[in-house]
């Protein structure tokens, strides 16, 4: 079964349309890239999946349980997890902190105001095993608003991951990196979906990243839908290439 | 008892009237540059004093045109040093800065013009009654109604027609997008803030004339000024018009029934509103929240 | 967590163990800076309200400009019980912060969706309405003159008894005894996980309910546990005035124990007892010298906002950090 079905969602705002009628299917396992020029509705499709906005119209079905009008934290809690464009993270606190405190609220103890000696050495050990598995260990006891770029993009994932999601929403990961960050979150989406066996979707505009990374690609332009195959099926796409050409021109 | 229920609604309508005044004054801040003015019953008084002094040299009508101008005048110049200082930051340091000032300005009048209260005299034509039926309409109720209705009027043609005013409505729905387009937005903060400060110290002026003047005046209408805007909804003048005259007739014919709780009575419709349209009864999605 | 405190483990510890020691020891250093035992127990409790505040400004993010609405309830529940109901200390304090907490329990569930300045305004507002019936119900509160008479009763301790009423230093002893409570409880929580929730919708609200956290649900109790805390130091503060004001239900009270949290310091878990021992002080001493000292506070949150935004100890971190 399929692990995520968009049935014909639309969303506007006022009279503007940013996503118009537009489904997707993602298999468990896949890494499905999501690319378009700017102004696609890209952001705002990620935004219909994660409860952010709720669509107008359409069904979002998750593991065969209607999801479209949920909240994004119980969305969460059926397992979407995901990042942003802007990173957000909580700048004051340390990489240790922002971990700690997904591990906490996936293993479902937000709540509480107390833990027990084995409670506490279990999330120690898991936040450690994110820090190594985020390539943070250097900088766990550093505040996050003080790391690069690329950490604070790595500590957001991991935050993600933390919450041992089934869906994992990236949106633009490496966007405004340089090549050597670029390269390295690159590397650590693939061990996810490798050897993590992660189902993910991203939004990417960098298509060395999208091409080296992604099973299948949709392609969305102005709100609408324009394409959807695999790499070598899209980069063969007429209608892609004047989507971007005509961007570009 | 239909006398006494009329006088109160009208009586509400006149106080609602100047709840208005003043709340569009805290509002037009409040919408333009996210500051909750806590001075704004500071300013007030200040108005009422200045009109005082004036009065005996430019008599009623001069105070009453010259005294808003100088309040504003020294509304702006409290912008300019210290208020702009704070803007774009946590809104927790605006309402601390802004209740140290009404602070200042309360203790300031009290230094100036001392403690004790002082009456303010207003022309003999206005201090007539309407008539033996009407005898609890006095001119003078009449006459602020009047110059409230006639600013608001203005104020409202002003935000649509002017050029200013216009990019005053534009930046208080989405600042960045004016300030993208190259709108000197401090310049227009500092003109909102005063517009806003004149309203305030022309209340003061018309209070003066109705209550006589106190330095502790100001504070006591800031709290209906707050519901007015919160039962019209945050981010919208005519909200706080409405929601301002809808406090004061409901004050004013609870003030029949139960006297005592004429002032519990707006924050009763203050909870009611809230929970039954959260963001106030004018208040739209994402406004300000 | 070192969130509380980013100093050093060791320094830390020393630190702590000097504020304890101060405290302690106040009723014997006080008179020699020239104080007196009874303005220590009031910069106590003051400090155990600004304490509460920040349990939700500095540390969920949350700016209620209204609690001093349940300072004073928790004032008016103790007062009422010792004057009308029964003379018990404890039975007073224990129904005042039931008081003061049901009620802001109740208001937190009707205002929890908004935010920033919309937040404050919604909160002064509704603060507001204790205070005018504590102004107005005269009959039962006492209207303007505040209520009393009632008075502290002594503590019946099975082997012994502590006159907490006559002799100040037992008193002084007592309410620190209450507040070490408090600040133990806030410590405890603000160290668990869902203290950490907090910090997590202080530091960015977004991301905690994308990780999951139902934020509303959280701020709410947030909210509800400061009430509680601060009706807690209410029903103290009627028990060493053994009067109850409605001014302390006024919003500039709420201004004021917000000052003292900005001014001590809102990030760090002590900042906010220390603003409570300048402000009162500097208080005291200009309503000693003149009627007009309002001025001198207005122009105190001038200065605070404009030079000292972090207060004191952000201040003197900042330096410390820097060198």
């Amino acid at each position: 079964m399929s692990l995520l079905q968009v049935k014909n969602v639309s969303k506007h705002f006022g009279s503007l349309v940013a996503v118009n009628n537009i489904s997707m299917t993602v298999e468990p396992g896949e890494l499905r890239a999501i690319i378009g020029p700017n102004g696609a509705g890209k952001t705002t499709f990620f935004n219909l999946i994660t409860g952010f906005f709720t669509p107008n119209t359409g069904r979002i079905i998750f593991d065969g349980r209607d999801v479209t009008d949920l909240l994004p934290a119980r969305r969460v809690w059926c397992g979407i997890a995901r990042t942003f464009q802007v990173t957000e993270v909580f700048p004051e606190l340390t990489v240790r902190e922002n971990l700690r405190i997904s591990v906490e609220v996936a293993s479902g103890m937000r709540l509480r105001a107390w833990l027990s000696q084995t409670d506490d050495d279990k999330i120690r050990a898991r936040v450690r095993e994110l820090i190594e598995m985020g390539g943070l260990a250097g900088k766990a006891d550093r505040q996050v608003g003080e790391l690069s770029h690329g950490d604070q993009r790595a500590t957001e994932i991991m935050m993600a991951l933390a919450l041992k999601p089934r869906l994992l929403l990236l949106d633009e990961p490496t966007a405004g990196m340089g090549d050597q960050e670029t390269y390295e979150i690159t590397q650590l989406i693939r061990r996810l979906h490798r050897d993590g066996k992660l189902t993910i979707v991203l939004i990417e505009h960098d298509m060395r990243v999208v091409f080296h990374l992604a099973d299948r690609i949709m392609v969305l332009d102005q709100g609408k839908f324009l394409a959807e195959g695999t790499p070598p099926e899209i980069a063969a796409n007429k209608a892609v290439q004047t989507a971007y050409l005509g961007q570009a021109a | 008892m239909t006398q006494l229920l009329l006088f109160n609604i009208t009586n509400g309508l006149i106080i609602g009237a100047f709840y208005v005044l003043m709340a569009i004054g805290l509002s037009l801040i409040l919408n333009l540059s996210n500051v909750i003015n806590f001075a704004h019953g500071g300013f007030l008084v200040v108005g009422g004093y200045i009109a005082y002094t004036l009065e005996p040299y430019l008599g009623f009508w001069g105070a009453l045109i010259v005294s808003p101008f100088l309040t504003a005048i020294i509304g702006l110049a409290v912008e300019k040093t210290l208020i702009s200082r704070v803007y774009g930051r946590d809104p927790l340091y605006s309402l601390l800065l802004t209740f140290g000032l009404a602070f200042i300005l309360e203790d300031g009048t009290r230094v100036i013009w001392g403690a004790n209260g002082k009456p303010f005299t207003i022309p003999a034509a206005l201090a007539q009654p309407l008539s033996n039926q009407f005898f609890f309409i006095t001119s003078y109720r009449l006459f602020m109604v009047a110059v409230v209705a006639v600013t608001i009027v203005l104020l409202f043609l002003l935000l649509r027609y002017t050029r200013a005013g216009v990019r005053i409505r534009a930046g208080t729905l989405d600042l960045e997008t004016v300030s993208a387009l190259g709108v000197n937005v401090r310049a227009l903060r500092s003109l909102n803030f005063a517009v806003g400060i004149f309203l305030a110290g022309l209340s003061g002026v018309l209070a003066a004339g109705q209550l006589g003047l106190e330095p502790t005046m100001g504070a006591g209408l800031l709290m209906p000024s707050f519901i007015a805007i919160i039962v019209g909804g945050v981010g919208s003048l005519t909200g706080t018009l409405v929601g301002g005259l809808l406090i004061g007739v409901a004050s004013g014919v609870t003030a029949v029934f139960f006297p005592a709780a004429s002032e519990a009575i707006m924050y009763v419709l203050m909870a009611v509103v809230l929970l039954v349209r959260p963001r106030g009864l004018f208040g739209e999605e994402g406004m300000l929240t | 967590m070192k969130q509380l405190l980013k100093l050093e483990p060791r320094r830390k510890v020393a630190a702590l163990a000097a504020i304890w020691a101060a405290l302690m020891a106040a009723p014997f250093w006080m008179p020699l800076l020239g104080g007196y035992t009874a303005l220590g127990t009031r910069v106590l409790v003051l400090g155990l309200a600004a304490m509460s505040v920040n349990f939700l400004l500095g540390f969920t993010g949350v700016l209620s400009f209204g609690h001093a609405a349940w300072f004073g309830i928790g004032a008016y529940g103790c007062g009422m019980i010792l004057k009308y109901i029964a003379l018990s200390t404890p039975l007073g304090i224990l129904a005042g912060t039931l008081a003061g907490g049901i009620a802001g329990a109740v208001l937190g569930a009707l205002i929890v969706r908004r935010r920033g300045v919309y937040f404050a305004m919604v909160t002064i507002a509704f603060g507001q309405v204790f205070y005018y019936i504590a102004f107005q119900w005269s009959s039962v509160t006492g209207g303007d003159d505040g209520l009393r008479p009632f008075y502290r009763q002594p503590l019946h301790l099975g082997v012994a008894t502590l006159d907490i009423l006559n002799n100040a230093v037992a008193f002084y002893y007592f309410v620190l005894v209450c507040f070490a409570l408090a600040v133990a409880a806030m410590a405890f929580i603000l160290r668990s996980p869902f203290g950490r929730t907090m910090l997590a919708i202080r530091e960015n609200e977004r991301r905690a309910r994308f990780l999951g956290i139902p934020v509303e649900l959280h701020i709410w109790i947030a909210f509800t546990l400061s009430c509680f805390f601060m009706a807690y130091a209410g029903s103290l503060y009627a028990l060493v005035n053994n009067f109850a004001d409605p001014r302390g239900l006024h919003y500039s009270q709420s201004g004021d124990f917000v000052m003292m949290a900005v001014m001590g310091g809102m990030r760090s878990f002590w900042g906010p007892l220390l603003g409570a021992v300048v402000f009162v002080v500097f208080q005291d001493y200009v309503s000693s010298i003149t009627i007009n000292w309002q001025i001198f506070i207005g122009f105190l949150f001038v200065l605070v906002v404009l030079f000292f935004p972090r207060g004191i100890l952000g201040a003197i971190r900042r330096t410390v950090v820097a060198s």
